[in-house]
Protein backbone atom coordinates (compact mmCIF):
# COMPACT_ATOMS: atom_id res chain seq x y z
CA UNK A 1 0.00 0.00 0.00
CA UNK A 2 2.79 2.64 1.05
CA UNK A 3 4.48 1.33 -2.05
CA UNK A 4 1.38 2.43 -4.43
CA UNK A 5 1.69 5.94 -2.37
CA UNK A 6 4.77 6.24 -3.21
CA UNK A 7 4.71 5.24 -6.82
CA UNK A 8 2.27 7.98 -6.51
CA UNK A 9 4.23 10.54 -5.03
CA UNK A 10 6.97 9.98 -7.85
CA UNK A 11 4.97 10.55 -10.66
CA UNK A 12 3.18 13.50 -9.27
CA UNK A 13 6.03 15.43 -8.44
CA UNK A 14 7.92 14.39 -11.67
CA UNK A 15 4.64 14.49 -13.99
CA UNK A 16 6.19 18.15 -15.69
CA UNK A 17 9.30 16.38 -16.31
CA UNK A 18 7.88 13.53 -17.92
CA UNK A 19 5.07 15.80 -19.82
CA UNK A 20 8.03 17.61 -21.42
CA UNK A 21 10.25 14.42 -22.16
CA UNK A 22 7.17 12.87 -23.67
CA UNK A 23 6.14 15.37 -25.10
CA UNK A 24 9.80 15.64 -26.91
CA UNK A 25 9.70 12.51 -28.10
CA UNK A 26 7.32 12.43 -30.06
CA UNK A 27 7.74 15.65 -32.28
CA UNK A 28 11.11 14.00 -32.95
CA UNK A 29 9.21 11.60 -33.72
CA UNK A 30 7.13 13.38 -36.23
CA UNK A 31 9.93 15.66 -37.27
CA UNK A 32 11.80 12.40 -38.67
CA UNK A 33 8.74 10.64 -40.29
CA UNK A 34 7.84 14.28 -42.19
CA UNK A 35 11.48 14.30 -43.12
CA UNK A 36 11.59 10.85 -44.20
CA UNK A 37 8.04 11.44 -45.79
CA UNK A 38 8.74 14.66 -47.79
CA UNK A 39 12.44 12.94 -49.05
CA UNK A 40 10.61 10.16 -50.35
CA UNK A 41 7.93 12.63 -51.99
CA UNK A 42 10.47 14.71 -53.63
CA UNK A 43 12.92 11.30 -54.85
CA UNK A 44 9.81 9.56 -55.76
CA UNK A 45 9.75 6.55 -53.98
CA UNK A 46 6.08 5.89 -53.28
CA UNK A 47 6.91 4.18 -49.98
CA UNK A 48 9.02 4.88 -46.76
CA UNK A 49 10.24 2.37 -44.09
CA UNK A 50 9.33 4.23 -40.77
CA UNK A 51 12.17 4.56 -38.59
CA UNK A 52 10.93 4.27 -34.95
CA UNK A 53 12.54 1.03 -34.63
CA UNK A 54 15.64 2.84 -35.16
CA UNK A 55 15.15 5.71 -32.26
CA UNK A 56 13.64 3.19 -29.62
CA UNK A 57 16.66 1.88 -28.21
CA UNK A 58 18.41 5.61 -28.10
CA UNK A 59 15.98 6.96 -26.16
CA UNK A 60 15.32 3.39 -23.61
CA UNK A 61 19.12 3.00 -23.03
CA UNK A 62 20.50 6.68 -23.02
CA UNK A 63 17.12 8.28 -21.73
CA UNK A 64 16.85 5.06 -19.38
CA UNK A 65 19.96 5.49 -17.97
CA UNK A 66 20.27 9.32 -17.56
CA UNK A 67 16.70 8.91 -16.25
CA UNK A 68 17.89 5.98 -13.81
CA UNK A 69 21.50 8.17 -12.74
CA UNK A 70 19.20 11.03 -11.60
CA UNK A 71 16.71 9.05 -9.55
CA UNK A 72 18.53 9.96 -5.81
CA UNK A 73 19.81 13.10 -6.67
CA UNK A 74 17.33 15.59 -4.88
CA UNK A 75 16.21 12.93 -1.93
CA UNK A 76 19.77 11.45 -1.34
CA UNK A 77 22.10 14.17 -1.61
CA UNK A 78 20.63 17.76 -1.96
CA UNK A 79 21.13 19.12 1.44
CA UNK A 80 17.77 20.68 1.56
CA UNK A 81 15.91 18.00 -0.61
CA UNK A 82 17.08 15.01 1.01
CA UNK A 83 15.03 15.63 4.48
CA UNK A 84 11.44 15.04 3.06
CA UNK A 85 12.80 11.69 2.08
CA UNK A 86 14.87 10.84 5.05
CA UNK A 87 11.29 11.64 7.11
CA UNK A 88 8.74 10.02 5.13
CA UNK A 89 7.10 7.33 6.90
CA UNK A 90 8.20 4.62 4.60
CA UNK A 91 11.08 1.68 4.83
CA UNK A 92 13.92 2.64 3.29
CA UNK A 93 13.32 -0.60 1.12
CA UNK A 94 9.71 0.81 -0.02
CA UNK A 95 11.59 4.71 -0.85
CA UNK A 96 14.11 2.47 -2.41
CA UNK A 97 11.58 0.26 -4.39
CA UNK A 98 9.44 2.99 -5.92
CA UNK A 99 12.32 4.62 -7.46
CA UNK A 100 14.26 1.63 -8.86
CA UNK A 101 11.30 -0.30 -10.01
CA UNK A 102 9.73 3.03 -11.40
CA UNK A 103 12.84 3.30 -13.86
CA UNK A 104 13.58 -0.79 -14.55
CA UNK A 105 9.98 -1.18 -15.49
CA UNK A 106 7.73 1.53 -15.92
CA UNK A 107 9.83 3.60 -17.71
CA UNK A 108 10.34 1.29 -20.48
CA UNK A 109 6.90 0.01 -20.45
CA UNK A 110 5.70 3.85 -20.73
CA UNK A 111 8.27 4.31 -23.25
CA UNK A 112 6.79 1.71 -25.45
CA UNK A 113 3.58 3.34 -24.39
CA UNK A 114 4.27 6.34 -26.23
CA UNK A 115 6.51 4.89 -29.07
CA UNK A 116 3.20 3.32 -30.33
CA UNK A 117 0.70 5.85 -29.28
CA UNK A 118 2.90 8.30 -31.53
CA UNK A 119 3.49 6.12 -33.83
CA UNK A 120 -0.28 5.74 -34.39
CA UNK A 121 -0.88 9.80 -34.31
CA UNK A 122 2.31 10.34 -36.73
CA UNK A 123 1.15 7.18 -39.16
CA UNK A 124 -2.30 9.13 -39.42
CA UNK A 125 -1.20 12.21 -40.48
CA UNK A 126 1.54 11.30 -42.84
CA UNK A 127 -1.51 9.02 -43.78
CA UNK A 128 -3.85 11.86 -44.61
CA UNK A 129 -0.67 14.18 -45.82
CA UNK A 130 0.98 11.86 -48.05
CA UNK A 131 -1.44 8.77 -48.34
CA UNK A 132 1.60 6.62 -46.86
CA UNK A 133 0.85 3.02 -45.53
CA UNK A 134 0.56 3.05 -41.65
CA UNK A 135 3.35 1.30 -40.55
CA UNK A 136 3.11 1.45 -36.85
CA UNK A 137 5.97 0.97 -34.34
CA UNK A 138 6.17 -2.96 -33.75
CA UNK A 139 7.30 -3.66 -29.82
CA UNK A 140 6.82 -7.37 -30.06
CA UNK A 141 9.86 -8.83 -31.69
CA UNK A 142 13.12 -11.15 -30.45
CA UNK A 143 15.52 -8.19 -30.97
CA UNK A 144 13.25 -5.62 -29.11
CA UNK A 145 12.91 -7.92 -26.10
CA UNK A 146 16.14 -8.69 -25.79
CA UNK A 147 17.04 -4.90 -26.11
CA UNK A 148 14.98 -4.75 -22.80
CA UNK A 149 16.72 -7.41 -21.03
CA UNK A 150 19.85 -5.70 -21.35
CA UNK A 151 18.10 -2.50 -20.79
CA UNK A 152 17.39 -4.32 -17.32
CA UNK A 153 20.69 -5.22 -16.64
CA UNK A 154 22.36 -2.16 -17.46
CA UNK A 155 20.05 -0.04 -16.11
CA UNK A 156 21.34 -1.67 -12.93
CA UNK A 157 25.03 -0.07 -13.24
CA UNK A 158 23.32 3.55 -13.59
CA UNK A 159 21.16 2.83 -10.21
CA UNK A 160 24.08 1.61 -8.40
CA UNK A 161 25.62 4.95 -9.97
CA UNK A 162 23.07 7.05 -8.82
CA UNK A 163 23.07 6.04 -4.94
CA UNK A 164 26.50 5.85 -5.06
CA UNK A 165 27.80 9.51 -6.75
CA UNK A 166 26.81 12.58 -4.79
CA UNK A 167 26.68 14.55 -8.37
CA UNK A 168 27.00 14.01 -12.54
CA UNK A 169 25.65 10.48 -11.50
CA UNK A 170 25.11 9.57 -15.38
CA UNK A 171 28.94 10.90 -16.58
CA UNK A 172 30.82 9.44 -13.38
CA UNK A 173 28.36 5.79 -13.78
CA UNK A 174 29.92 6.00 -17.65
CA UNK A 175 33.60 6.78 -16.93
CA UNK A 176 33.79 4.28 -14.16
CA UNK A 177 32.23 1.35 -15.79
CA UNK A 178 34.23 1.81 -18.73
CA UNK A 179 37.60 2.08 -16.61
CA UNK A 180 36.31 -1.26 -14.65
CA UNK A 181 35.60 -2.63 -18.46
CA UNK A 182 38.98 -1.98 -19.81
CA UNK A 183 40.86 -2.97 -16.21
CA UNK A 184 38.67 -6.22 -16.56
CA UNK A 185 39.63 -6.76 -20.12
CA UNK A 186 43.35 -6.18 -20.00
CA UNK A 187 42.71 -8.95 -16.67
CA UNK A 188 40.62 -10.79 -19.41
CA UNK A 189 43.22 -10.99 -21.65
CA UNK A 190 46.32 -11.93 -19.82
CA UNK A 191 44.04 -14.77 -18.33
CA UNK A 192 42.95 -16.19 -21.87
CA UNK A 193 46.70 -15.91 -23.09
CA UNK A 194 47.88 -17.88 -20.25
CA UNK A 195 45.21 -20.42 -19.51
CA UNK A 196 44.49 -20.89 -23.23
CA UNK A 197 47.86 -20.61 -25.01
CA UNK A 198 47.51 -23.40 -27.00
CA UNK A 199 44.95 -22.02 -28.85
CA UNK A 200 46.59 -19.03 -29.43
CA UNK A 201 47.60 -18.88 -33.11
CA UNK A 202 49.69 -15.72 -32.97
CA UNK A 203 50.49 -13.54 -29.81
CA UNK A 204 46.39 -11.87 -29.59
CA UNK A 205 44.89 -14.19 -31.81
CA UNK A 206 42.57 -16.92 -30.62
CA UNK A 207 41.38 -20.27 -33.08
CA UNK A 208 38.02 -20.61 -31.28
CA UNK A 209 35.02 -19.71 -32.88
CA UNK A 210 32.59 -17.14 -30.40
CA UNK A 211 29.12 -18.00 -32.62
CA UNK A 212 26.71 -20.57 -31.53
CA UNK A 213 27.57 -23.06 -28.80
CA UNK A 214 31.13 -23.01 -29.43
CA UNK A 215 31.58 -26.54 -30.40
CA UNK A 216 34.98 -26.19 -30.99
CA UNK A 217 35.86 -24.35 -28.02
CA UNK A 218 37.52 -26.34 -25.36
CA UNK A 219 35.38 -27.68 -22.68
CA UNK A 220 37.07 -24.72 -19.81
CA UNK A 221 35.97 -22.00 -22.33
CA UNK A 222 32.68 -23.38 -23.03
CA UNK A 223 32.33 -23.42 -19.29
CA UNK A 224 33.62 -19.85 -18.68
CA UNK A 225 31.80 -18.36 -21.11
CA UNK A 226 28.42 -20.00 -19.14
CA UNK A 227 30.33 -18.03 -16.33
CA UNK A 228 30.36 -15.05 -18.36
CA UNK A 229 26.27 -15.07 -19.33
CA UNK A 230 25.56 -15.38 -15.66
CA UNK A 231 27.70 -12.92 -13.78
CA UNK A 232 26.01 -10.56 -16.87
CA UNK A 233 22.34 -11.33 -16.51
CA UNK A 234 21.83 -12.70 -12.80
CA UNK A 235 25.08 -11.87 -10.62
CA UNK A 236 25.65 -8.12 -12.34
CA UNK A 237 21.97 -6.93 -11.35
CA UNK A 238 21.11 -8.68 -8.28
CA UNK A 239 25.03 -7.20 -6.84
CA UNK A 240 23.81 -3.75 -8.14
CA UNK A 241 20.56 -3.49 -6.70
CA UNK A 242 21.40 -4.86 -3.47
CA UNK A 243 24.12 -2.55 -2.78
CA UNK A 244 21.94 0.07 -4.19
CA UNK A 245 19.49 -0.44 -1.29
CA UNK A 246 22.23 -0.79 1.32
CA UNK A 247 23.17 2.96 -0.16
CA UNK A 248 19.86 3.92 0.39
CA UNK A 249 19.73 2.32 3.76
CA UNK A 250 22.55 3.79 5.16
CA UNK A 251 22.21 7.96 3.63
CA UNK A 252 22.46 10.37 6.16
CA UNK A 253 21.73 14.27 6.33
CA UNK A 254 24.40 15.37 4.18
CA UNK A 255 25.26 17.89 6.78
CA UNK A 256 27.38 14.65 8.35
CA UNK A 257 29.65 14.59 5.24
CA UNK A 258 30.13 18.05 4.12
CA UNK B 1 9.63 9.54 25.35
CA UNK B 2 13.35 10.50 24.34
CA UNK B 3 16.40 8.89 25.94
CA UNK B 4 20.09 9.25 24.37
CA UNK B 5 23.21 7.69 26.18
CA UNK B 6 26.52 8.20 26.02
CA UNK B 7 25.78 9.99 22.24
CA UNK B 8 29.43 10.65 20.20
CA UNK B 9 29.10 12.46 17.94
CA UNK B 10 31.80 14.38 14.81
CA UNK B 11 32.09 16.10 11.61
CA UNK B 12 35.28 15.15 9.89
CA UNK B 13 37.73 14.79 13.12
CA UNK B 14 36.04 17.24 15.17
CA UNK B 15 34.11 16.29 17.72
CA UNK B 16 31.03 18.25 18.66
CA UNK B 17 29.01 15.32 21.05
CA UNK B 18 31.03 13.65 23.71
CA UNK B 19 28.92 11.27 26.35
CA UNK B 20 25.86 13.37 25.40
CA UNK B 21 22.83 12.95 27.45
CA UNK B 22 19.31 13.52 26.96
CA UNK B 23 15.88 12.76 28.36
CA UNK B 24 12.93 13.85 27.28
CA UNK B 25 9.85 12.54 28.92
CA UNK B 26 6.11 13.26 27.06
CA UNK B 27 4.02 16.19 27.21
CA UNK B 28 5.84 18.96 26.70
CA UNK B 29 7.08 21.49 24.90
CA UNK B 30 10.48 21.82 25.48
CA UNK B 31 13.02 24.73 24.34
CA UNK B 32 16.09 23.91 22.85
CA UNK B 33 18.55 26.86 22.99
CA UNK B 34 21.99 27.32 21.90
CA UNK B 35 24.73 29.53 20.28
CA UNK B 36 25.38 29.26 16.57
CA UNK B 37 27.09 26.13 15.72
CA UNK B 38 26.48 24.76 19.37
CA UNK B 39 24.91 21.61 17.69
CA UNK B 40 21.12 21.90 18.08
CA UNK B 41 20.35 21.46 14.66
CA UNK B 42 22.53 18.08 14.85
CA UNK B 43 21.08 16.64 17.95
CA UNK B 44 17.30 17.72 16.36
CA UNK B 45 18.77 15.34 13.28
CA UNK B 46 19.65 12.67 15.10
CA UNK B 47 16.67 12.68 17.05
CA UNK B 48 14.65 12.08 13.57
CA UNK B 49 17.20 9.65 12.64
CA UNK B 50 18.86 11.57 9.77
CA UNK B 51 22.13 11.80 11.05
CA UNK B 52 23.70 8.65 12.94
CA UNK B 53 25.93 8.82 15.83
CA UNK B 54 28.90 7.38 16.26
CA UNK B 55 28.41 5.52 19.37
CA UNK B 56 26.05 5.67 22.34
CA UNK B 57 22.59 4.84 22.36
CA UNK B 58 19.21 6.45 21.42
CA UNK B 59 15.72 5.70 22.00
CA UNK B 60 12.87 7.84 20.00
CA UNK B 61 9.31 6.93 20.61
CA UNK B 62 10.77 3.16 21.73
CA UNK B 63 12.41 3.08 18.43
CA UNK B 64 16.11 3.13 17.32
CA UNK B 65 16.41 6.40 15.33
CA UNK B 66 19.34 4.97 13.23
CA UNK B 67 16.86 2.18 11.71
CA UNK B 68 14.02 4.95 10.46
CA UNK B 69 11.45 2.55 11.46
CA UNK B 70 8.43 3.86 9.82
CA UNK B 71 6.29 3.07 13.09
CA UNK B 72 8.56 5.92 14.59
CA UNK B 73 8.77 8.19 11.78
CA UNK B 74 4.82 7.90 10.97
CA UNK B 75 4.65 9.08 14.83
CA UNK B 76 7.18 12.02 14.27
CA UNK B 77 7.13 15.27 12.53
CA UNK B 78 9.93 17.55 11.84
CA UNK B 79 9.96 20.52 10.56
CA UNK B 80 13.45 21.89 9.43
CA UNK B 81 14.70 25.36 8.88
CA UNK B 82 15.44 25.34 5.47
CA UNK B 83 13.01 22.85 3.44
CA UNK B 84 11.92 22.46 0.00
CA UNK B 85 8.65 21.91 -1.09
CA UNK B 86 7.33 20.26 -4.50
CA UNK B 87 5.70 22.15 -7.23
CA UNK B 88 1.99 21.51 -6.37
CA UNK B 89 -1.25 22.99 -5.13
CA UNK B 90 -1.18 22.78 -1.24
CA UNK B 91 -4.46 20.09 -1.67
CA UNK B 92 -2.24 18.03 -3.80
CA UNK B 93 0.56 17.94 -1.18
CA UNK B 94 -1.90 16.98 2.08
CA UNK B 95 -3.35 14.02 -0.78
CA UNK B 96 0.00 12.79 -1.32
CA UNK B 97 1.52 13.06 1.76
CA UNK B 98 -1.17 12.81 4.66
CA UNK B 99 -1.51 9.36 3.85
CA UNK B 100 1.79 8.07 5.00
CA UNK B 101 0.42 9.75 8.77
CA UNK B 102 -2.11 7.26 10.05
CA UNK B 103 -3.09 9.88 12.86
CA UNK B 104 -3.11 12.95 9.77
CA UNK B 105 -6.51 15.47 11.16
CA UNK B 106 -8.05 16.90 7.36
CA UNK B 107 -10.32 19.60 8.86
CA UNK B 108 -7.47 20.41 11.61
CA UNK B 109 -5.08 21.21 8.44
CA UNK B 110 -8.55 23.55 7.34
CA UNK B 111 -8.39 25.25 10.34
CA UNK B 112 -4.79 25.37 11.01
CA UNK B 113 -4.16 26.93 7.41
CA UNK B 114 -7.45 29.08 7.87
CA UNK B 115 -5.41 30.27 11.04
CA UNK B 116 -2.58 31.02 9.55
CA UNK B 117 -4.69 32.86 6.25
CA UNK B 118 -2.94 30.32 4.31
CA UNK B 119 -5.38 29.31 1.26
CA UNK B 120 -4.70 25.17 -0.04
CA UNK B 121 -5.42 26.12 -3.33
CA UNK B 122 -2.90 27.84 -3.96
CA UNK B 123 0.35 26.30 -5.45
CA UNK B 124 3.27 25.48 -2.97
CA UNK B 125 5.96 26.93 -5.02
CA UNK B 126 4.10 30.63 -5.74
CA UNK B 127 4.55 31.49 -1.53
CA UNK B 128 6.58 33.13 0.34
CA UNK B 129 9.08 31.65 2.70
CA UNK B 130 7.10 32.26 5.73
CA UNK B 131 3.95 31.28 3.95
CA UNK B 132 5.39 28.05 3.50
CA UNK B 133 6.38 27.31 6.90
CA UNK B 134 2.97 28.30 8.05
CA UNK B 135 1.99 25.53 5.77
CA UNK B 136 4.18 23.03 6.50
CA UNK B 137 3.94 23.97 10.40
CA UNK B 138 0.17 23.77 9.41
CA UNK B 139 0.30 20.28 8.10
CA UNK B 140 2.85 19.19 11.32
CA UNK B 141 0.29 20.15 13.54
CA UNK B 142 -2.75 17.85 11.30
CA UNK B 143 -0.71 15.02 11.52
CA UNK B 144 -1.23 14.75 15.23
CA UNK B 145 1.91 12.84 15.72
CA UNK B 146 3.28 12.53 19.14
CA UNK B 147 6.66 14.03 18.24
CA UNK B 148 7.07 17.26 16.92
CA UNK B 149 10.14 19.13 16.06
CA UNK B 150 10.29 22.40 15.01
CA UNK B 151 13.72 24.44 13.83
CA UNK B 152 13.80 27.85 13.81
CA UNK B 153 9.55 27.73 13.17
CA UNK B 154 9.29 31.65 13.71
CA UNK B 155 11.78 32.13 11.53
CA UNK B 156 10.57 34.08 8.42
CA UNK B 157 7.02 34.72 10.19
CA UNK B 158 5.71 38.35 10.45
CA UNK B 159 4.00 39.45 13.95
CA UNK B 160 1.07 38.68 13.81
CA UNK B 161 1.81 35.13 12.68
CA UNK B 162 4.27 34.73 15.28
CA UNK B 163 1.64 35.38 17.87
CA UNK B 164 -0.54 32.98 15.90
CA UNK B 165 2.06 30.38 16.00
CA UNK B 166 2.00 30.70 19.65
CA UNK B 167 -1.49 30.47 20.17
CA UNK B 168 -1.86 27.84 17.77
CA UNK B 169 1.35 25.35 19.30
CA UNK B 170 -0.31 25.97 22.79
CA UNK B 171 -3.83 25.03 21.92
CA UNK B 172 -2.64 22.00 19.94
CA UNK B 173 -0.75 20.61 22.60
CA UNK B 174 -1.94 17.51 24.65
CA UNK B 175 -0.21 15.34 27.54
CA UNK B 176 0.79 12.72 24.80
CA UNK B 177 2.66 15.03 22.86
CA UNK B 178 5.74 16.57 22.74
CA UNK B 179 6.91 19.34 20.76
CA UNK B 180 11.20 19.85 20.70
CA UNK B 181 11.46 23.95 19.74
CA UNK B 182 14.83 24.85 18.83
CA UNK B 183 15.64 28.62 18.41
CA UNK B 184 17.03 32.00 18.75
CA UNK B 185 14.31 34.14 19.20
CA UNK B 186 13.41 32.90 22.78
CA UNK B 187 11.13 36.32 22.88
CA UNK B 188 8.96 34.76 20.15
CA UNK B 189 8.89 31.51 22.60
CA UNK B 190 8.28 32.91 25.91
CA UNK B 191 5.42 31.63 27.87
CA UNK B 192 5.46 28.80 25.40
CA UNK B 193 8.46 26.73 25.94
CA UNK B 194 8.90 25.28 29.06
CA UNK B 195 11.39 23.27 29.71
CA UNK B 196 14.36 24.44 28.46
CA UNK B 197 17.52 22.64 27.06
CA UNK B 198 20.81 24.61 26.33
CA UNK B 199 23.73 23.20 24.48
CA UNK B 200 26.71 24.80 24.67
CA UNK B 201 29.68 23.32 23.44
CA UNK B 202 28.38 19.90 22.63
CA UNK B 203 26.68 19.09 25.94
CA UNK B 204 23.71 20.18 27.49
CA UNK B 205 24.56 22.26 29.96
CA UNK B 206 20.85 22.61 31.21
CA UNK B 207 17.67 20.50 30.94
CA UNK B 208 15.32 22.00 33.50
CA UNK B 209 11.85 23.15 33.94
CA UNK B 210 11.24 27.05 34.67
CA UNK B 211 9.52 26.72 38.12
CA UNK B 212 13.01 25.06 38.86
CA UNK B 213 14.75 27.99 38.29
CA UNK B 214 12.31 30.86 39.22
CA UNK B 215 12.64 28.28 43.00
CA UNK B 216 16.11 28.41 42.71
CA UNK B 217 17.34 31.55 41.14
CA UNK B 218 15.48 35.29 41.00
CA UNK B 219 15.90 37.66 38.29
CA UNK B 220 15.83 41.05 38.67
CA UNK B 221 17.02 44.64 37.76
CA UNK B 222 19.06 46.25 40.65
CA UNK B 223 20.25 49.86 40.29
CA UNK B 224 24.07 48.75 41.15
CA UNK B 225 25.86 46.42 39.87
CA UNK B 226 26.85 43.63 41.85
CA UNK B 227 30.12 43.14 43.17
CA UNK B 228 32.22 40.00 41.79
CA UNK B 229 31.41 37.12 42.95
CA UNK B 230 27.81 38.42 44.89
CA UNK B 231 25.18 37.54 42.05
CA UNK B 232 25.42 34.63 39.45
CA UNK B 233 25.02 36.30 36.36
CA UNK B 234 24.27 40.04 35.98
CA UNK B 235 24.24 42.82 32.56
CA UNK B 236 23.31 45.97 31.97
CA UNK B 237 19.98 46.81 30.73
CA UNK B 238 17.74 50.07 30.32
CA UNK B 239 17.25 51.31 34.07
CA UNK B 240 19.80 49.58 35.49
CA UNK B 241 21.52 45.98 35.83
CA UNK B 242 19.48 42.52 35.23
CA UNK B 243 21.04 40.23 37.97
CA UNK B 244 20.30 36.86 38.65
CA UNK B 245 21.02 35.89 42.47
CA UNK B 246 20.43 32.86 44.34
CA UNK B 247 17.15 32.82 45.85
CA UNK B 248 16.82 33.51 49.51
CA UNK B 249 14.17 31.17 50.79
CA UNK B 250 12.00 34.16 52.30
CA UNK B 251 11.92 36.22 49.23
CA UNK B 252 9.22 35.92 46.34
CA UNK B 253 9.80 34.09 43.29
CA UNK B 254 10.47 36.17 40.34
CA UNK B 255 9.43 35.49 36.81
CA UNK B 256 12.04 33.79 34.22
CA UNK B 257 13.23 36.44 31.34
CA UNK B 258 14.73 33.64 28.73
CA UNK B 259 16.77 35.66 26.99
CA UNK B 260 18.89 36.34 30.69
CA UNK B 261 18.40 32.83 31.79
CA UNK B 262 20.31 31.87 28.35
CA UNK B 263 22.87 34.34 28.86
CA UNK B 264 23.06 33.25 32.59
CA UNK B 265 23.72 29.46 31.84
CA UNK B 266 25.88 30.22 28.95
CA UNK B 267 28.08 32.38 30.87
CA UNK B 268 28.43 30.31 33.82
CA UNK B 269 27.18 26.45 32.77
CA UNK B 270 28.91 25.54 36.28
CA UNK B 271 26.17 27.17 38.64
CA UNK B 272 23.55 25.03 36.97
CA UNK B 273 24.94 21.89 37.16
CA UNK B 274 22.43 20.34 39.32
CA UNK B 275 19.82 21.48 36.48
CA UNK B 276 20.22 18.77 34.32
CA UNK B 277 23.26 19.77 33.05
CA UNK B 278 26.08 17.10 32.42
CA UNK B 279 29.09 19.18 33.48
Amino acid sequence: MRLLLLFRKELHESRKSLLVYLLTIFLVLLVQEMIGEISAQMSGFQYVTSGYGNLFPGFLLLGGFIVTGLLFAQDMFSRIGQHNWLMLPATALEKFLAKALASAFFYPIALTGVFIISSLVIEGITALLFGSPFDIFNPFDASTGLLMLHYLVIQSVFLLGATLFRKVHFVKTVLSAASIAVIMSIIGGVFMRIVFAPYFTDMFVLDISFTGDMPDAPVLFRGLWVYMQILYWAVLPVFCWITSYIRVKEVQSTDAVS
Amino acid sequence: MIHMKEIWFQYGRKPLFSRLQLDIPPGSIYGLLGMNGAGKTTLLKMISGQLFPLSGTADVLGFDPVKRDVRMLRDLYHLPEEFLLPRMRGENYVSIYAPFYPKFDQNAMEEYCREFGISLDQKLNELSYGQKKKFLLSFGLASNTSLLILDEPTNGLDIPSKSQFRRTVAAAMTEERTFIISTHQVRDMENLIDPIVIVQDGTIVFNSPLDAVSQRFSMQIEAEKPSDGEAVHSEKVPGGWMTVRDRRADEAETSVDLEMLFNTVVSNPQAFHHMGGAL
